[in-house]
């Protein structure tokens, strides 16, 4: 009684002490750049102190108005606006949590408070640095706090403030509950971690405006930002796989990425900062692509926000859509003042940003760094274009049109192939120009063996090709020998120009160049290792070990590309080998995907805390063996609004066949099922696909190795 | 010194002009246009037997589900109108697909029929879900479409 008491008084302050928070936070954010622009411009260090504080008080106070909308929403407050449209008394205490990032009002905040954590951060790291450059740096981080500031407080028509009650002390009986499709474990993580690695993307944008703004252009401010950049790359990386697992499990099509507007406004800030991560070596080591380097960043930084343009202004039409707003175009107004002041700074500091070195051949590892970055900004910018081709077509045919999934297969394959090769070839050529030496040493037995896995690839894709044109012949009741011919040479020869089927050259090529690259990279770390051993006088684990240990931003950085070559390959099996059959099944019928039979047995219904979950029992078998039983089914939530007769959302079951998944899906449930009932189910085989979640967790622990690695305080570049 | 940065803008010119054929020829393969169903059917005759991407909202009381043959027919109509046009859908029902709903639909027209065969069907929640990212989306199973 007591307790509900206290919940109730404290219920009655907290929205207004949360909103009251926020507008001192614009306060204190007003007050932080006007303290740090002064304070250093008259070199006061007290006003400088002034302006660090008030980045500190804007963390506190964002985070006391979350906490107030996290109270809300744990004490079931439905006199605020955003805790009925998000949350209701049912949903689990978990989901009542992760509603914050459930809608739009909240994910400002979330993405703002985020934000804050940051800032307070570099201010941290920084107290006892010598230089004005965090100081600098801390400029730009305030004013991307404003905006975010100044929308969170609700004056821009279509978001409101996501601490607002409803007026006239009206509270709903309830609330709406959070989309069924968002309540899952990976969407609870996928958000944040989105939101987490966009807003890390802010410190080193922040760190090369500071950087133009103190005229301290050397490789400071990199390498003060260079762990926030790698660490933003690592929880960009979980959060984008976070996303699609969640589509994997969740919207029952078998499938992880779709080419959305707003899956490709995740990757494309992910591509550029992995040019970044790659041209900011280049500076450290040969003083070059200064400027680049700021660009890059830049974009970086600015494609995070686009995002927010592309789903909100309502201009593309998206699978994930949010609520449409006015919001899409102020974001679009910020990119492009903050791009010009960033322009502005550069050509006041144009002549600072000119390399001190020169490119001095095609085959050095300069450029096949440059090539790199070519291809990761190629890449990015064919994605927008595809993206943004609704406007594009508009603005010059007059008439809007869109491009489906298959342009971006299409368009990514052949750039994404180079930079895969590029993922071996980089580490082992020498910088500056390769010479006959490193071509034998380093070159030739990774593309000796890189071909012959090529050509074996070849062979089994070919008898594999083969081996399923005999089946469809036998299905279709035709003579095998019209399918193949009887000549055992023509045969072979036959198969390996794949008559009659299509060439998989890109999977071939696929191989070539994952074995290229891992065989390269293996030997980087047998040659370093050996070498290890040998003048430690240790064993080649321990000699291993060490190797990682002294250099573990470059060794971090080869286990990131053995990750991606593991994701390359999991994509080839998973999206290109794929078997998918749909079928209508009663109690008792059975069904064949692959070489698996598929049993409907029984049906099954389990009262769960705020959903009924409906589904059927699956025996699943291979060659008259019991492999597993498979329950897909289909979940009813008790929402507030459920409409009658909501057909639920779609459950998949998938069961692990090692690297391969199978994937059942069902169709709508009817109220009832008899045994004369048919239900609709679709099964996926999909090849390979753990392989994908493996070279993730790879490319994610290679990341972990390369942060813990101090930045060197005495770079070369820097005497350079 | 010359020779090698000519060499090096030759080189990143082909690379550039590659990436520029392919996308351009790509995206004239590719491209279909996005309409609302009014000025579909305006476009009738340019749009026969082609890819289009049609935007509007299920239209109330137009769907039906046949299990036996795994196909969903419906209807979609024009935001703020009367408009409609017919779509044949061969996959599993998405989730969200509810009356009044936004939906857009990829697939090839047939004017005589004012139909669509969609290959691609995305729902998106009405009023009920105002803010979330509350969507799914079903495909074909071809290779190009996942």
């Amino acid at each position: 009684m007591f307790i509900e008491e206290l919940v109730e008084s404290v219920q009655r302050v907290t929205a207004e002490l949360g909103q009251a928070a926020i507008w001192l936070s614009v306060l204190s954010a007003i007050w932080a750049i006007g303290a740090l622009l002064i304070g250093l411009r008259q070199r006061n260090a007290q006003i400088v102190r002034s302006g660090r504080n008030a980045i500190i008080a804007i963390f506190i106070l964002i985070t006391i108005a979350t906490g107030a909308l996290i109270f809300g929403f744990v004490t079931d407050d439905f006199s605020m606006m955003y805790v009925v449209e998000v949350s209701s008394a049912a949903q689990p205490l978990l989901y009542k949590i992760t509603a914050l990032w459930g809608a739009m009002s909240g994910s400002l905040l979330l993405w703002l408070w985020i934000l804050t954590i940051a800032g307070a951060i570099v201010v941290w790291q920084n107290k006892k640095a010598s230089d004005t450059l965090a100081d600098y740096a801390l400029i730009p981080i305030a004013i991307v706090q404003l905006f975010f500031l100044i929308v969170v407080t609700g004056v821009i028509e279509g978001v409101y403030n996501p601490l607002a009650r409803f007026p006239d002390g009206i509270a709903m009986p309830d609330g709406r509950g959070m989309n069924e499709l968002l309540q899952t474990p990976s969407m609870a993580l996928h958000p944040p971690s989105l939101y987490v690695g966009w807003i890390g993307l802010t410190v080193p944008f922040a760190f090369a405006v500071g950087a133009l703004a103190s005229g301290r252009i050397g490789s400071d401010w990199v390498l003060r930002s260079r762990r926030w950049m790698l660490f933003s790359w690592i929880i960009l990386t979980i959060g984008i796989t976070l996303g699609g697992n969640w589509a994997y499990q969740e919207l029952g099509w078998g499938g992880y990425w779709a080419w959305d507007p707003v899956e490709n406004a995740s990757f494309m800030p992910w591509l550029l900062g992995t040019a970044y991560l790659h041209s900011v070596m280049i500076q450290e080591k040969r003083n070059m692509l200064k400027l680049w380097n700021i660009l890059l960043i830049t974009l970086a930084f600015q494609f995070t926000l686009l995002g927010t343009f592309i789903t909100r202004s309502g201009v593309i039409t998206s699978v994930h859509s949010f609520a449409q707003s006015d919001i899409g175009w102020y974001f679009l107004g910020f990119i492009l003042a903050s791009t010009a002041g960033v322009i502005g700074l550069i050509v006041h500091r144009w002549q600072r940003l000119k390399s001190a070195n020169r490119l001095q051949s095609l085959l050095s590892r300069e450029s096949a760094f440059i090539a790199n970055n070519w291809l990761l900004v190629g890449l990015t910018g064919i994605i927008l274009w595809g993206t943004l081709w609704p406007i594009i077509s508009e603005a010059i045919q007059g008439e809007k049109a869109a491009v489906p999934e298959a342009f971006f297969n299409k368009v990514v394959i052949i750039p994404g192939l180079l930079l895969l090769f590029l993922t071996g070839a980089g580490p082992i050529i020498s910088w500056k120009k390769i010479t006959p030496n490193n071509f034998r040493r380093m070159f030739v037995s990774p593309l000796l063996i890189g071909l012959v896995a090529a050509a074996v690839a070849w062979i089994f894709l070919a008898f594999k090709a083969h081996a399923a044109s005999v089946a469809a012949a036998e299905a279709a009741n035709v003579a095998v020998a019209e399918v193949a011919t009887p000549n055992l040479f023509m045969r072979v020869w036959e198969f390996l120009i794949f008559k009659g089927q299509a060439i998989p050259i890109y999977s071939v090529l696929c191989v070539f160049a994952s074995v290229f690259v891992i065989v390269a990279i293996f030997s980087e770390f047998y040659r370093g290792t050996k070498l290890r051993t040998k003048r430690q006088e240790t064993s080649f684990l321990n000699g291993l070990w060490l190797l990682i240990q002294r250099n573990k931003r470059r060794y971090g950085g080869y286990i990131v590309h053995i990750g991606i070559v593991i994701v390359y390959i999991g994509i080839m099996g998973s999206k290109g080998y794929f078997l998918l059959e749909s079928a209508h099944l009663k109690l008792g019928d059975s069904m064949e995907v692959g070489t698996y039979q598929l049993t409907m047995k029984d049906t099954f219904e389990e009262e769960h805390e705020n959903y009924l979950r409906r589904g059927v029992v699956f025996d699943v078998e291979k060659k008259g063996k019991h492999v597993t039983t498979m329950k897909p089914a289909r979940h009813y939530y008790d929402q507030a609004e459920q409409a009658e007769g909501e057909q639920g959302t779609i459950e998949s079951a998938i069961h692990a066949i090692g690297l391969n998944d199978l994937y059942t899906a069902l169709g709508p449930l009817p109220e009832k099922i008899g045994t004369d009932t048919y239900l609709n189910v679709q099964v996926y085989h999909n090849p390979l696909i753990k392989v994908v979640w493996i070279g993730v967790a790879v490319m994610v622990l290679g990341g972990i190795i390369a942060i813990a690695q101090k930045s060197d305080p005495n770079p070369r570049s820097q005497t350079a | 010194m010359k020779q090698r940065r000519l060499k090096i803008i030759a080189a990143s010119a082909i690379l550039l002009s590659g990436f520029v054929v392919l996308v351009l020829s790509t995206t004239k393969k590719e491209s279909m246009p996005e309409l609302t169903p009014a000025k579909l059917l305006v476009n009738a005759d340019r749009t026969d037997n082609q890819n289009v991407k049609v935007v509007g909202v299920i239209s109330e009381e137009s769907s039906t589900w046949d299990a036996a043959n795994t196909k969903l027919t419906f209807a979609i109509r024009e935001p703020e109108g009367s408009e409609t046009v017919n779509v044949v859908y061969n996959e599993l029902k998405p989730d969200n697909f509810t009356d009044g709903g936004n939906v857009f639909v990829e697939g090839t027209y047939n004017a005589e029929k004012n139909l669509v065969v969609a290959t691609k069907l995305t729902t998106k929640c009405a009023s009920k879900y105002e803010g979330a990212e509350s969507a799914t989306t079903q495909k074909s199973s071809s290779y190009l479409s996942r």
